[in-house]
């Protein structure tokens, strides 16, 4: 504490012994590192599929929480994942992580969805293209990767936001408790809005007509969700 | 609807989709970002979050200070009962500000307290402070702020460990409990001017003895004065037995 004249002598104290933590409940699974997923499904499909970009609106339903592990990968935005996504992070992860002391898991299905390409060049028509590759869909809020074992977020964080940077979407690393903060913060800030003025409530309540610029979906969406974009900033 | 100009009826007129919009454009989920309309732009613009503002903004409110949860480990126990020990097994315990001083003065300092058996002990202020709170010294607490070291010693040899410290400048003398009484330090400057306990206590003992050694003097002081007199007497007669009788006899009578 600054004595009369504001001046502080820094003078050191006893030494704050922490207890290291403890990673008793934690259990490993047979195989540390992430498996390697396949390129196309076993079987694969013969019927082409339609596009279904609805896949990829709107918030995730699967795989919103934490399983084994204890930090991830969070998408923060809608897209697929293709084969190439896959190598780099099971090689990325599976460079940086200790297979004795972490472990990491799956958290999306391999690539079941065809997309079809039609040969360049061409001109429109001709009916639809053969499949090209295949791809998984991610919703926002999905967990893509989940990492555990004895070991601390700040370790892990580097390589899982070297990760997030190389997806296709909008992508960051979280842990258990930093995920819950986020959900508190989100509902926080739902309770102390000053604004009276809300999207849900405008268009629940179809104000001035709004329902006419607006999609059915945006009655769930509340204004967070556009396209294939979650919007963070917005409540 | 145009070659008739005049009254239609409803069932007539036709029916156009209000949904108009959609007849070009791109899709609802796109790669890029998609332009909103610029009525859902309004409608974002105007609903969008507004953080709550307090009346006094929190940077001029004081800070809250959070409570220190110190998990008592039994180190910090060990410690505190070494304090307490200090305080019980010796009689002087003096605090001294502490400045910067190189190990060697350090080393000299100690070398020639120990001479005087006066332990110099270096204890951390957030041990003693909660120590001394719950015990008897509490009027010790403002003295405990800063670097300080305790010098300690069951004997009190207050002029030593002046005249050493006054060697030394960068250990100043803050104030001292000797013998369950605190004294700033011009009190024990002032304690260690005073003689030592085996002279005052002689001196005690011969003011005390005063009296009683008079008390022989004082018996003896009237048959002592008769004796005198007498023997003034003895002298006179035979002073005067050289001169006349008659005025002796007359003297002796008396």
């Amino acid at each position: 504490p600054a004595g009369p004249s504001g001046v502080t002598v820094p003078r050191a104290g006893l030494k704050k012994l922490i207890h290291p933590p403890d990673y008793s409940g934690i259990v490993f699974p047979e195989r540390p590192k992430l498996k390697i997923m396949e390129r196309m499904p076993a079987v694969p499909k013969v019927q082409r599929e339609p596009r279904r970009l609805r896949d990829i609106r709107g918030p995730s339903k699967t795989a919103t929480d934490f399983i084994q592990g204890q930090y991830g990968i969070l998408a923060l935005g809608g897209g697929y994942l293709r084969w190439g996504h896959f190598e780099m992070i099971r090689l990325t992860i599976g460079r940086n992580m200790d297979p004795k002391e972490m472990f990491a898991i799956w958290r999306v299905p391999a690539p079941f969805k065809p997309v079809t390409r039609k040969s360049l060049g061409h001109r429109m028509g001709g009916g639809k293209g053969p499949i090209d590759h295949y791809v998984t869909p991610v919703k926002s809020g999905c967990l893509l990767v989940e990492l555990g074992g004895r070991c601390e977020f700040e370790q892990v964080k580097p390589f899982l936001l070297q990760v997030a940077r190389k997806l296709p979407f909008q992508a960051i690393p979280v842990s258990k408790d930093g995920l819950q903060r986020l959900r508190e913060e989100e509902e926080e800030k739902k309770l102390n809005n000053q604004n009276p003025w809300t999207f849900e409530r405008i268009a629940t309540a179809n104000m001035l007509g709004m329902r006419r610029y607006l999609s059915p979906y945006d009655l769930h969406y509340h204004g967070k969700y556009w396209g294939k974009f979650f919007l963070k900033h917005r409540v | 609807k145009m070659a008739a100009l005049g009254r239609v009826p409803p069932w007539r007129r036709g029916w156009q989709p209000v949904v108009q919009q959609l007849r070009w454009g791109s899709k609802a989920v796109t790669r890029h970002w998609k332009a909103m309309h610029f009525q859902r732009q309004k409608l974002m613009a105007v609903t969008e979050y507004i953080a709550p503002r307090p009346l006094v903004p929190p940077s001029c409110l004081p800070r809250k200070r959070e409570p220190q949860e110190r998990e008592d480990s039994g180190y910090i126990r060990l410690l505190q009962r070494q304090v307490e020990e200090i305080f019980r097994d010796n009689r002087m315990v003096a605090v001294c500000q502490n400045n910067w001083m190189p190990q060697e003065d350090v080393a000299m300092m100690r070398f020639y307290l120990r001479k005087h058996n006066i332990e110099v002990k270096f204890v951390l202020n957030e041990i003693v402070r909660p120590v001394l709170s719950q015990s008897k010294y509490k009027n010790l607490l403002p003295l405990f702020v800063a670097r300080n070291i305790l010098l300690v010693s069951p004997e009190i040899k207050a002029k030593e460990m002046l005249r050493v410290l006054r060697g030394v400048p960068q250990v100043n003398l803050l104030g001292a409990c000797i013998d369950d009484t605190i004294l700033s330090r011009r009190g024990v400057e002032n304690f260690a001017k005073l003689p030592s306990l085996e002279t005052t206590q002689s001196q005690t003992v011969g003011a005390l003895a005063l009296l009683p050694s008079q008390t022989s003097s004082l018996l003896q002081c009237s048959p002592a004065h008769l004796t005198a007199l007498l023997d003034r007497h003895i002298q006179q007669l035979q002073d005067g037995e050289t001169g006349t009788a008659a005025p002796a006899q007359s003297s002796g009578d008396q």
